[in-house]
């Protein structure tokens, strides 16, 4: 098939398993990444998030199941498969006595792919990895450096999918904002990124779906749109005078603070009732925050954790 | 083919600097070694270190035990002294589980994450453990070379270039059966020091094995097991030919070695 075919997923896994012994480290995995997506997969330590990643880059092989990568068997098509994937480590297991200028030529010649050195030094200065840091020891790297680093070898192919392992682990704040309008800007060009990610600000950030893995099993796979339609508003009330609560809230509404001049609540569902609610009191200003994702996704991890 | 030449050429230049101080090494010994026979020579000691020996361990080791009691003897045995052999199986054994400490430090996922076959990985390590072992193995003759050249006495015979050879050719197969024994092992091994340890205490265990059963009967009719058996130096040293039966086992067993380690290392999973 040719990799340009805009119907093939990005990623494909079709029942996809992986035992050790008795621990099931994925478990009848499904999920299809669509071409020019951004997907964020979740899942808390050990949750399989990692094994799904090796599985698709066949350094593990499969208990059962298949996975497919822009229509390539990750197995018996590997090679292909591989050759159209940028995949950045969680951990670079890079030897110390090389610069960050020979990891990168020797890198690049594994590829198939040339790397276009323009696109290259853009990369490095996004990331802000100059030349002459390049021509530096590894040993003389710091995880920041490290993982800029890791950075530059996994897109300097510019490859159509991008598999991330934590990909901000070890970056700062200003280095994480590139981090996020490099890929944003790769997925303009019809990139398809697979990131794993335990900072959920930066999946609502960047991503356009999110898959979460609890146990080995997909347990969520949703748009983040749709995952942030389903949190709770946080909503505080202001009054001009002193109010007390003295019925009951709607249903779906929950005090998180409450005194005499301001409620602090987590409203599920429509305000209607809300404002119904609040007829007849003196209300001076209503402040809504923006709903966020981990309201919805912390539940999921919980009950993983439990 | 630009992806495995390019692992290879990484492959050398990692090891190099190992391989090319450890040659230098073997060849200082070797011309070691013609310095402590020069000095015998002169002071005509081989003969009276030769009578010094018992009669009854002539009788049980053979003549070979006074075949290196002359000055081209005495050269020769920097290709069978217990410190060159152990220090190049030693080595061998390194070199055939660098794949390992791939492994082991996650390198093996930056590389096999690129569209590049299993296979690559253990025809690269194949390459790398042979040429080094050549490599060392050509040092070592131009250090036993240069050694005679420049300080070998005037009237005295130098061991013949086809002995010299047959020493080293035997002593390479010897590296490479280990080499294909310890990347068998760890082709399927997650840390290079087990490994590292379980090729090297195989090595020790056979290599006592041999020593034994030469001195005990009972322990020749497993003895057949060790490689280091079908090493012998002292039978090259008294005139025989070169034993192609010995360099066949040793072969194979290199082989071998390696068919299973193409065979485990495409099965198995890459993990830390």
């Amino acid at each position: 098939m040719n990799s340009n075919d805009r119907t093939e997923p990005a990623i494909s896994a079709r029942g996809l398993t992986k035992r050790y012994g008795k621990l099931t480290a994925v478990n009848n995995l499904h999920l299809e990444v669509k071409q020019g997506e951004i997907l964020g997969f979740l899942g808390l330590n050990g949750a399989g998030k990692t094994t799904t990643i090796r599985l698709l880059l066949d350094l593990l092989r499969p208990t059962s199941g298949q996975a497919f990568i822009l229509g390539h068997d990750c197995q018996a098509d590997g090679l292909r498969a591989r050759s159209l994937v940028g995949y950045l480590p969680g951990e670079m297991g890079i030897y110390s006595h090389l610069t960050g200028r020979e990891v990168l030529d020797f890198l690049a010649g594994l590829n198939q792919q040339t790397v276009d050195r323009e696109y290259q030094r853009e990369l490095q200065d996004r990331l802000e990895l100059p030349e002459v840091d390049l021509r530096r020891k590894l040993r003389e790297y710091s995880t920041g450096m490290k993982r800029k680093l890791g950075l530059i070898q996994a897109f300097q192919a510019d490859p159509p999918l991008l598999i991330l392992d934590e990909p901000t682990e070890g970056l700062d704040p200003l280095m994480q904002d590139s981090f996020y309008d490099l890929v944003v800007g790769v997925q303009q060009r019809g990139r398809t990124i697979f990131m794993s990610s335990h900072v959920l600000s930066e999946v609502e950030h960047v991503c356009n779906r999110v898959a979460l893995l609890r146990k080995g099993e997909l347990v969520l796979l949703s748009s983040v749109e749709e995952i942030r339609r389903l949190a709770p508003r946080r909503v505080r009330v202001f009054f001009s005078e002193e109010v007390k609560l003295e019925q009951d809230l709607p249903p779906g509404h929950e005090t998180v603070e409450i005194n005499p001049h301001m409620w602090s609540l987590r409203v599920e569902g429509p305000l209607g009732p809300l404002f119904k609610r609040l007829s007849g009191f003196p209300v001076s200003d209503i402040e809504f925050e923006e709903r966020r994702l981990e309201d919805v996704l912390i539940p999921y991890y919980r009950e993983g954790a439990s | 083919m630009r992806g495995p030449l390019i692992l290879l050429v990484y492959s050398f230049r990692r090891v190099r600097t190992l391989v090319l101080v450890m040659g230098a090494l073997l060849a200082v010994f070797q011309v070691f070694l013609i310095i402590v026979a020069r000095s015998l020579q002169n002071s005509n000691a081989f003969a009276q270190i030769g009578s010094l020996i018992p009669p009854f361990v002539r009788e049980v080791m053979g003549p070979s035990v006074v075949s290196f009691l002359s000055f081209d003897g005495l050269v020769c045995v920097g290709y069978f002294h217990l410190a060159v052999m152990g220090s190049l199986v030693a080595l061998s054994m390194t070199l055939s589980t660098t794949l390992t400490s791939e492994i082991e430090t996650g390198f093996m996922d930056l590389i096999l994450a690129r569209p590049l076959a299993r296979h690559w990985i253990i025809t690269r390590s194949i390459v790398v453990t042979t040429a080094c072992a050549m490599g060392l193995l050509v040092m070592m003759m131009i250090g036993t070379w240069a050694g005679l050249k420049t300080l070998a006495p005037r009237d005295v015979a130098w061991p013949a270039p086809g002995l010299i050879l047959s020493l080293a050719s035997n002593l390479g197969l010897l590296m490479l059966c280990w080499s294909g024994v310890a990347m068998a092992i760890g082709s399927v091994s997650r840390r290079r020091s087990v490994a590292g340890s379980l090729a090297g205490l195989l090595a020790l265990a056979l290599f006592l094995l041999d020593y034994v059963a030469r001195a005990w009967p009972p322990a020749e009719s497993v003895a057949w097991l060790s490689p280091f058996r079908y090493y012998s130096p002292f039978e090259l040293l008294t005139g025989s030919s070169l034993p192609i039966r010995n360099l066949i086992i040793l072969l194979s067993t290199a082989i071998a070695g390696f068919v299973m380690s193409y065979i485990f290392f495409s099965r198995r999973d890459i993990s830390q």
